[in-house]
């Protein structure tokens, strides 16, 4: 029951083989919505191309129900799944400087490697500047520890933050989810035809 | 023949098939691993491995790879670069089955590709910046973070994708 | 041009039964009366333990395993302070009932290589202390059966086998009597018997075995 690595019920040395097969069906899956060419991605941004809206709010509804239901059947542990911890200064400004980076570039590291794949010489380029971007991220971590480091609010869920059960949240996640589909026919249907 | 083919290659799966396949892929993950996906967690090993194996002294003395390295274990040992592994292979497979392995620079017809060039690069310097400072991308943050309903990742997604569209107007000559 | 207006329609109905698919999931979720979930053994495997009789230890049995020095073996008294302090068997530590989940001692009941056993005046609060450890999910706690009036009556008066007895009753006496000189007849006070209590004045450095704990996963982009 449960996450079954966590729990022992898989050996551990199958981690590291599931973890490419998952990688495999994540590369496909990206790969196969088109992700991995750059003006579909900036779509969004743009309105003339949906598709990650859509992917994005679809996945991130499907599995935000099927893991709650996983938990109300007992197949799963809720608690011991992991929840990234919460930075609020330093997830502001990182959203910041990844939002510019994702417009200038095109790309995000997971959809970049997908790029990389199929050759795609810029989804390469921009590969090597992420690279760059860690690097240079390493070297300035003297400076940047106090805004990287500040506020830990622990690892809570939005359930924990907003004081809101989170099958109410599921529930709007789902709704904004299909207001959001329809509005983004609607505005597709208005903006100018790109053709790429 | 070659306009069809050049037809063929754009055909790609409904986005909501894929968003479905995406979700059921991420409760697999979370069900079997107890973790979500991600992708730029794989870079940053492989640039810690490069600066221990170039500049050892450099990487052990520097705080934020010191972090990485204590053990005797290679930081490339990790889940994300397995994972990162296993996605270069499969989008090579899609796009094989569906013809869409070229060499190319993808660019919009009103700019140069050089110019399409500096700006990927300069693009995934700040993002590869920004990543680690927010601890996570997309995929890893957003996405998984999502489908817990974490807090952080909620903040995250909602910080990229709204900056996103407020700059979006000062890249658009890039793109439209 | 009418396919293509047919093509549509069909189109949009089909998302429109998708999308409440997807909403009536959520909406489900929400309605679904909510169960409070066990931490530890479900109530059937609890009945069943309860029922079974292996986890009684008897003082024959216990002092064999004291004689024999059995490193795997750690010695709870559940008594409270006072009467741990007046007497108790020898390496026993104390753990009264009521601290029983308290954190320091915690770990020495919640692992898996040694095997505790606890014991009380009689074993009725020694058995309370194996409930609430079973239903916790612990594996190794037994119970001294009869407890310490029990361990008086067949160690240090052990009953002397009739003549018509057979073998085994009598090697059960004699071995018995040896416990009794073992043990030294009559500890009552801590100093009366200084060797016994001072050979293992405390219990056995107990390392929280590796045991089945729901380590938090890692994760992270």
């Amino acid at each position: 029951m449960g996450p079954l690595i966590p729990n022992g019920l898989i050996p551990i040395e199958w981690n590291f083989v599931i973890s490419i097969l998952i990688g495999f069906a994540f590369g496909y899956i990206l790969e196969a919505s088109g992700f991995s060419s750059s003006r579909k991605l900036v779509g969004v941004f743009y309105g003339y191309d949906f598709a990650v809206l859509k992917v994005f709010f679809t996945a991130a509804a499907v599995a935000v129900i099927g893991l709650y239901y996983m938990d109300y059947l007992n197949w799963l542990d809720i608690s011991q799944l992991y929840i990234q911890p919460t930075y609020l200064w330093a997830a502001i400004a990182g959203g910041f400087i990844m939002g510019t980076g994702f417009l200038a570039g095109g790309y995000c590291p997971g959809t970049s490697l997908a790029g990389v794949a199929i050759g795609k010489i810029d989804a390469i380029a921009f590969t090597v500047g992420l690279m760059i971007g860690i690097f240079a991220f390493s070297e300035l971590y003297e400076v940047l520890e106090p805004l990287f480091t500040a506020s830990n609010l622990g690892n809570p869920t939005l359930a924990d933050s907003f004081g809101i059960s989170p099958y109410m949240l599921i529930l709007g996640f789902s709704l904004c989810a299909i207001i959001a589909f329809y509005v983004s026919d609607k505005v597709r249907a208005k903006v100018k035809k790109v053709i790429y | 023949m070659k306009k069809e083919d050049q037809f063929k290659s754009r055909v790609y799966w409904n986005p909501y098939f894929g968003g479905f396949l995406l979700g059921l892929l991420i409760i697999f993950t979370f069900y079997i691993t107890g973790r979500g996906l991600g992708a730029s967690g794989a870079l940053k090993s492989v640039v810690v491995t490069t600066t221990d194996v170039i500049a050892t002294e450099h990487a052990h003395s520097n705080k934020y790879y010191s972090q990485f390295l204590d053990s005797d274990d290679s930081p490339m040992n990790n889940w994300l670069v397995f994972e990162a592994l296993g996605m270069l292979f499969g989008a090579f497979v899609s796009g094989a089955i569906a013809g869409r392995l070229k060499l190319k620079v993808e660019h919009s017809p009103k700019i140069t590709s050089t110019r399409r060039l500096v700006f990927a690069l300069v693009g995934g310097a700040l993002f590869g910046f920004g990543a680690q400072i927010a601890r996570g991308c997309t995929s890893g943050a957003a996405l998984s973070g999502i489908s817990v309903l974490s807090t952080g990742g909620f903040i995250t997604m909602l910080s990229i994708f709204g900056s996103g569209f407020l700059v979006a107007y000062l890249f658009r000559k890039n793109w439209i | 041009m009418s396919t293509d207006y047919k093509f549509k329609k069909f189109l949009t109905r089909r998302y429109q039964l998708l999308a409440s698919v997807l909403v009536l999931l959520a909406v489900g979720l929400v309605l679904l009366p909510k169960r409070i979930k066990n931490d530890g053994v479900s109530p059937e495997l609890f009945v069943n333990n309860v029922l079974s009789d292996e986890r009684f230890i008897s003082s024959d049995d216990l002092a064999d395993r004291m004689i024999n020095k059995d490193p795997s073996m750690i010695l709870v008294d559940v008594r409270s302070k006072n009467e741990f302090q007046k007497f108790t068997l020898p390496g026993a530590i104390n753990v009264p009932l009521e601290n029983f989940l308290n954190e320091e001692t915690l770990p020495y009941l919640d692992q898996n290589i040694y095997d505790i056993v606890l014991f009380s005046n009689d074993n009725f609060f020694a058995n309370e202390a194996w409930l609430i450890g079973n239903r916790l999910g612990f594996n190794n706690l037994y119970v001294l059966k009869g407890g310490l009036n029990d361990w008086f009556s067949t160690i240090f008066n052990p009953t002397v086998p009739p003549e018509t007895a057979n073998k085994e009753a009598f090697d059960l006496y004699d071995f018995r009597k040896a416990a009794a000189l073992y043990f030294g007849i009559g500890v009552y006070e801590k100093e009366s018997a200084p060797d016994v209590r001072n050979a293992s004045p405390k219990p056995k450095k107990v390392t929280p075995a590796p045991k089945k704990k729901k380590a938090a996963p890692e994760g992270g982009c």
